[in-house]
C-alpha cells in the first residue's frame, strides 16, 4: 500500500469522511477472455442487503443485479455496455415475445435443458406460478404492472388465497406462456425481464419464508445466507454457458457482505488488499471528494465504471392549484431556475448534468432536445419577473418547498437551499419545508398530504420512455389514495390517447421516436422544472475485469465480471 | 430486599408498558405510511394497499393494534406465511413489516453482535476512564493530569465515526496489522471474534472513556476532600490503602448510576460504530427499522433498551449498596 493512499485517506476522514484514492495498485493484468475466465472469488461489498431475496418482492429493473446471479426470467437486459445494453434478450425464452392480436397476447417458449438447481426441471408452470404468487399479500413489493396489463387480474389476490390462479396466463404446455392483456402493451418484453418472470417451484414454496432459501434458476445458488451480513453464492451445477446465452458466471464463487459504511467499502476496494483486490460494490458510488482526487491517480481512474442509470430529479408542482393553475408561473419558474448551482448542490458535474427534458440522454428513451423556458445556466431571472407580471403577481408570489431531509440526495436540503436562492432573485420567496426521507416519498405522493412544490426523481423501471413519462403524465394514473406520480394532476385526453397509441407499437425504435416527440409536447406545457439528470460511478477493485456499464442500469454487470 | 425487589420489578414493567405506549402514539402521529412503503411507493394500487395494510393489521384501529401486541405478548399471534401459518410464541413482540421475520428473532440473532461489543468496548472504558480519573485526580495539576484533560476533550470532541475510520486506516490500511473487521462469533472462532471487534471496542471505548474519566477524577477529588479521608490518614494508613479501600469506593458510585444507563444505551444505539465496523448488532437494526417505518421492531428494541437501563439501574442500586454501606435495600 503506498503511502499516498494513507495520507489521502486520512485528509479524508478528517476533512469530509471521503475515499483515499491516491495508489492503489496495478489494474488487472492480461485482457479479459470469457473462455478462459473461470475460477476465483468475487467479493461485493455493500452498504445494504438485498431487500429481500424473493423473486416476488423484489423491484428490480432488469432482473436486478444480485438477483440476477440467482434468477433467470423470461426476457433479460443485454448484457453490454452503453446503449447496447438497454436491449431486451431472450433469456429463459427462446426469444423476446411473439407478439399477436395487436400486441395484447404475448407468447414465450422456453429454451430446452433448463435446469433448477436441485436438478428439476423449469417449466412453463413455474414460470406461471412464480407470477401468481407474485399477487400474493403476503409477498408484496413487485413491480405491479402485470395486475393492470393481464385480463382479469385486478382483483387476483395470489396463489394462496385463490389456487385456480390467473386465466388470462395460459400454459398449454411444458414449455409454452401465453400472456392475454387487457390493452395493447408494446414494451411487454421489457415487462417480462422483472423478478416476477422467474420460475418458482410450487413443492418449494414456502411462502414468506421462501426468501431464506430460494431455488436458483441462475449460475449460481446459495450457499450461506445471513440476512444483513453475509450472502454466500457457488456454482450452480445444473446451470451451463449452453442454455443461458446471456451470463458468463466467471467467478467460482461470489461472496456478497452487507451492512458496511461507504467510506470503508470504497477504501477497501480502492486499497485492494488481499480479497479485496477481487471486490465489487453495487450500492456505493463514489462522491464527489473521491472523483476528484482520481485526477492524481490515472491508474486508479481506470478502475471507475462509469454509467449513466436514466434518472431525472425535477420540480414538481400541483397544478389543478393556485398559483401554478396559470402556465405563466410555471413558466417563470423554469426560466428562474439555477441549474448550475443546483447540478453543484447535487455533487457537481461528475455526479449530475443539468436537464431541459425530462427523458434523459438516451437513444433508447427517444430523447429530443428541447428547451422551451430557457434558463441559461444560471437562470433568467428578468424573464421570470416579467411572466410572473404577466400572471397578476407583480410582486413576486410566495410559496412552500418540500424536500427530503437526507442530506446529499437528490432531494436533498443542498438542492432545495441553490433552488430557494435562484428564486429569490426573480422576487420569488421560497419557504423550505424539509420532510423526514422515511416518509417524504409517501407524503408527496399522496394527494391529500402533497406538498405545493416538491423536489422529485423519477427513474424508468425499463429503458423505454413509456414506464417514464405514463406513470407522470397519464391522467389514468391520478391515484386519490396514495402513491400517486402525477404530481402535476395532469389530466389530458389528447395525451393519454397518445400514450395508448404508443404503447401498442412493438418496435422498440419507432416507438422511442414517439416518445420523445409526446417529451418535447409536455415540456411545452411546463408541468415541472427538470433539474438534473444523474451519473453513477463506481469502483472496482484491482483484479476485476470485464466491468461495462450498460444505460439499463448504470452499473456494471456482476453476472458479467471475472477475476482470473 | 424482597419488599425492594418486588416494587423495582412493578416498576419496571410499568416503565416499559408506557415506553410501549409512548412509541405507538409517536410512531401514529407521525407522518408516513408503511404499508405504502412495504407494497412499493411505485404505483401500488388502492386495492393492493388495503389487502396489504390488513395483512400487517394495520387496518385496524390503533387501540385495537395496540391490544393485539399486548396479547401477543401473554399469548403468542400467528400470521399468515402464505401457504401455511405461522406461530409465533408468547412473549411475541409482532413480526416486522419488512422482513416477516418474529421481532424476538431478529433481536436474538443480533444481540450477541451488540453484547459482544458493549461487554468489550466497557471493560475498555472503564479501565481507560477510571484508571485515568484517578491518577489525574491523585496528579492534580500535574502532567498526569493536563494529559487526561487533553483525552478526555479529544475522546468527547471526536465523533466515533472519525476516530473509528482513523483507526480503520491506521491499523487496517496502514500498518495493515488487522482485517478489516468482518463480524465472527464467539463461538465459530474466539481469536476471530477478537480481531474483528478490538477495533471497534477502542472506537467505541475511547468516547465513553472520556466521560468516565471526567467523572472519576471530579469524584475523586470530592472524596479525599472529605473528613473520614483525612481521619484514616490521620490514623496512619498506608497512601494506598486509603485511596483503593476508602476513596475510590466512594467515588465509584455516581459511576455505577452511569455505567447502568450507558450500557443500555450503547448496546441499542451503537450504530454509527457497528456500521463503520460491519457489525450487523441492534443499533444498525434500530436505524433501518425506523427509517423505513417498522412499527413491531423499533417498539421490540425500544423495550429492549428500556429493559436493559430498568435492570441496569437495580443492578447499580445492588452495587451502590456494596460499595456504600449507608445505603440499604429496604
Amino acid at each position: 500500500m503506498k503511502r499516498k493512499l494513507v495520507l489521502l485517506s486520512v485528509a479524508a476522514v478528517a476533512g469530509s469522511l471521503s475515499v483515499a484514492c491516491g495508489g492503489g495498485g496495478a489494474t488487472a493484468s492480461g485482457a479479459f477472455d470469457p473462455a478462459t475466465c473461470q475460477g476465483g472469488t468475487l467479493t461485493v461489498l455493500n452498504q445494504r442487503d438485498q431487500t429481500h431475496l424473493d423473486p416476488a418482492r423484489l423491484y428490480t429493473s432488469g432482473g436486478g443485479n444480485i438477483p440476477s446471479l440467482l434468477f433467470r426470467t423470461l426476457t433479460t437486459r443485454t448484457r453490454a455496455g452503453g446503449q447496447e445494453g438497454t436491449k431486451v434478450a431472450p433469456d429463459l425464452a427462446t426469444n423476446t415475445g411473439e407478439p399477436s392480436d395487436d400486441a395484447k397476447t404475448w407468447t414465450y417458449h422456453l429454451r430446452d435443458g433448463l435446469k433448477f438447481d436441485d436438478g428439476s426441471p423449469i417449466t412453463a408452470q413455474d414460470v406461471k406460478y412464480g407470477i401468481e404468487r407474485s399477487f400474493s399479500p403476503e409477498l408484496p413489493g413487485g413491480a405491479p404492472y402485470l395486475r393492470d396489463w393481464l385480463v382479469g387480474a385486478a382483483d387476483y389476490k395470489g396463489v394462496y388465497a385463490q389456487p385456480e390462479g390467473i386465466a388470462a396466463i395460459e400454459t398449454p404446455d411444458e414449455r409454452t406462456i401465453v400472456f392475454r392483456l387487457r390493452k395493447p402493451q408494446g414494451d411487454f418484453p421489457y415487462l417480462a425481464t422483472a423478478t416476477q418472470f422467474s420460475p418458482v417451484p410450487k413443492a418449494k414454496d414456502t411462502g414468506t419464508n421462501y426468501e431464506n432459501k430460494p431455488v436458483s434458476s441462475g449460475p449460481y445458488r446459495i450457499e450461506k445466507y445471513e440476512k444483513n451480513k453475509d450472502l454466500l453464492l457457488v456454482r450452480n451445477e445444473h446451470w451451463s454457458r449452453s442454455v443461458d446465452p446471456n451470463r458468463l458466471g466467471c467467478p467460482d464463487r461470489i461472496e456478497i457482505h452487507s451492512g458496511l459504511n461507504a467510506a470503508v467499502i470504497n477504501q477497501r476496494i480502492a486499497g485492494g488488499a488481499g480479497a479485496d483486490a477481487n471486490a465489487v460494490t453495487t450500492d456505493t458510488q463514489l462522491g464527489p471528494d473521491e472523483l476528484a482526487r482520481l485526477d492524481g491517480d490515472p491508474e486508479l481512474a481506470k478502475r471507475v465504471a462509469k454509467g449513466n442509470f436514466p434518472y431525472t430529479w425535477y420540480l414538481s408542482f400541483n397544478t389543478t392549484k393556485a398559483p401554478f393553475d396559470n402556465p405563466k408561473v410555471r413558466q417563470a419558474f423554469t426560466h428562474a431556475v439555477n441549474r448550475q448551482a443546483v447540478v453543484n448542490a447535487a455533487g457537481g458535474s461528475s455526479l449530475a448534468y443539468p436537464a431541459t427534458t425530462f427523458l434523459p440522454e438516451q437513444e433508447s428513451m427517444g430523447f429530443r432536445k428541447y428547451d422551451f423556458y430557457p434558463a441559461g445556466a444560471t437562470g433568467d431571472p428578468e424573464k421570470a419577473k416579467q411572466l410572473l407580471a404577466e400572471a397578476g403577481f407583480p410582486n413576486g408570489v410566495e410559496v412552500t418547498l418540500a424536500h427530503s431531509t437526507h442530506s446529499g440526495e437528490g432531494d436533498g436540503p443542498e438542492v432545495a437551499a441553490a433552488l430557494q436562492d435562484a428564486y429569490k432573485r426573480a422576487g420569488i420567496t421560497v419557504r423550505l419545508q424539509g420532510i423526514d426521507s422515511a416518509s417524504y416519498s409517501t407524503t408527496i405522493a399522496n394527494p391529500a398530504t402533497q406538498p405545493q412544490i416538491a423536489i422529485s426523481g423519477w427513474g424508468a423501471d425499463w429503458p423505454s420512455g413509456g414506464p417514464f413519462l405514463t406513470p407522470v403524465f397519464d391522467g389514468r394514473q391520478i391515484l386519490a389514495s396514495g402513491g400517486n406520480f402525477n404530481l402535476a394532476h395532469h389530466d389530458d385526453p389528447a395525451i393519454n390517447a397518445e400514450i395508448d397509441e404508443i404503447t401498442r407499437i412493438t418496435d422498440p425504435k419507432q416507438a422511442a421516436k414517439r416518445w420523445g416527440e409526446l417529451d418535447e409536447k409536455l415540456g411545452q406545457k411546463a408541468l415541472v422544472v427538470t433539474l438534473f439528470h444523474g451519473k453513477d460511478a463506481a469502483l472496482t477493485g484491482k483484479n476485476v475485469k470485464n466491468a461495462f456499464v450498460s444505460d439499463w442500469t448504470g452499473k456494471y454487470d456482476l453476472t458479467a465480471l471475472s477475476v482470473k | 430486599m424482597l419488599p425492594y425487589l418486588t416494587r423495582r420489578v412493578v416498576g419496571a414493567a410499568l416503565v416499559l408498558l408506557a415506553l410501549s405506549v409512548v412509541v405507538f402514539a409517536i410512531f401514529y402521529l407521525l407522518p408516513g405510511d408503511p404499508a405504502q412503503l412495504v407494497c412499493g411507493i411505485k404505483t401500488c394500487s388502492a386495492d393492493r394497499l388495503a389487502l396489504v395494510r390488513q395483512k400487517l393489521g394495520l387496518d385496524q384501529p390503533v387501540a385495537v393494534q395496540y391490544w393485539q401486541f399486548l396479547t401477543g405478548l401473554v399469548v403468542g399471534r400467528d400470521v399468515s406465511a402464505g401457504p401455511n401459518v405461522f406461530h409465533c410464541p408468547a412473549p411475541c413482540l409482532g413480526f416486522s413489516f419488512q422482513t416477516d421475520e418474529p421481532v424476538l428473532a431478529l433481536i436474538a440473532d443480533r444481540l450477541p453482535v451488540s453484547l459482544s461489543l458493549t461487554a468489550g468496548a466497557m471493560v475498555l472504558w472503564l479501565s481507560i476512564g477510571v484508571g485515568g480519573g484517578v491518577l489525574s485526580a491523585l496528579r492534580r495539576g500535574r502532567f498526569i493530569d493536563r494529559a487526561t484533560t487533553v483525552f478526555v476533550l479529544g475522546g468527547m470532541s471526536i465523533p466515533v465515526f472519525i476516530s473509528g475510520l482513523l483507526l480503520l486506516m491506521v491499523f487496517c490500511v496502514w500498518l495493515q496489522w488487522l482485517p478489516f473487521p468482518s463480524y465472527v462469533s464467539l463461538a465459530s472462532d474466539p481469536a476471530g471474534w477478537a480481531r474483528s471487534l478490538v477495533l471497534p471496542w477502542f472506537a467505541l471505548a475511547l468516547v465513553e472513556a472520556a466521560k468516565y474519566a471526567r467523572l472519576t477524577r471530579t469524584s475523586m477529588l470530592e472524596t479525599l476532600s472529605e473528613d473520614h479521608i483525612r481521619t484514616a490518614r490521620a490514623y496512619g494508613l498506608r497512601e494506598r490503602r486509603v485511596i483503593g479501600r476508602h476513596a475510590l469506593r466512594g467515588a465509584l458510585t455516581p459511576l455505577a448510576t452511569m455505567l447502568a444507563v450507558d450500557v443500555g444505551g450503547v448496546l441499542t444505539s451503537a450504530s454509527l460504530t457497528e456500521t463503520l465496523f460491519g457489525l450487523p448488532g441492534l443499533g444498525q437494526l434500530l436505524v433501518q427499522s425506523v427509517n423505513t417505518l417498522d412499527l413491531p421492531v423499533v417498539v421490540g428494541l425500544v423495550l429492549l433498551a428500556g429493559f436493559a437501563i430498568v435492570v441496569g439501574n437495580v443492578v447499580a442500586d445492588l452495587v451502590y449498596a456494596v460499595l456504600d454501606r449507608r445505603v440499604s435495600l429496604t
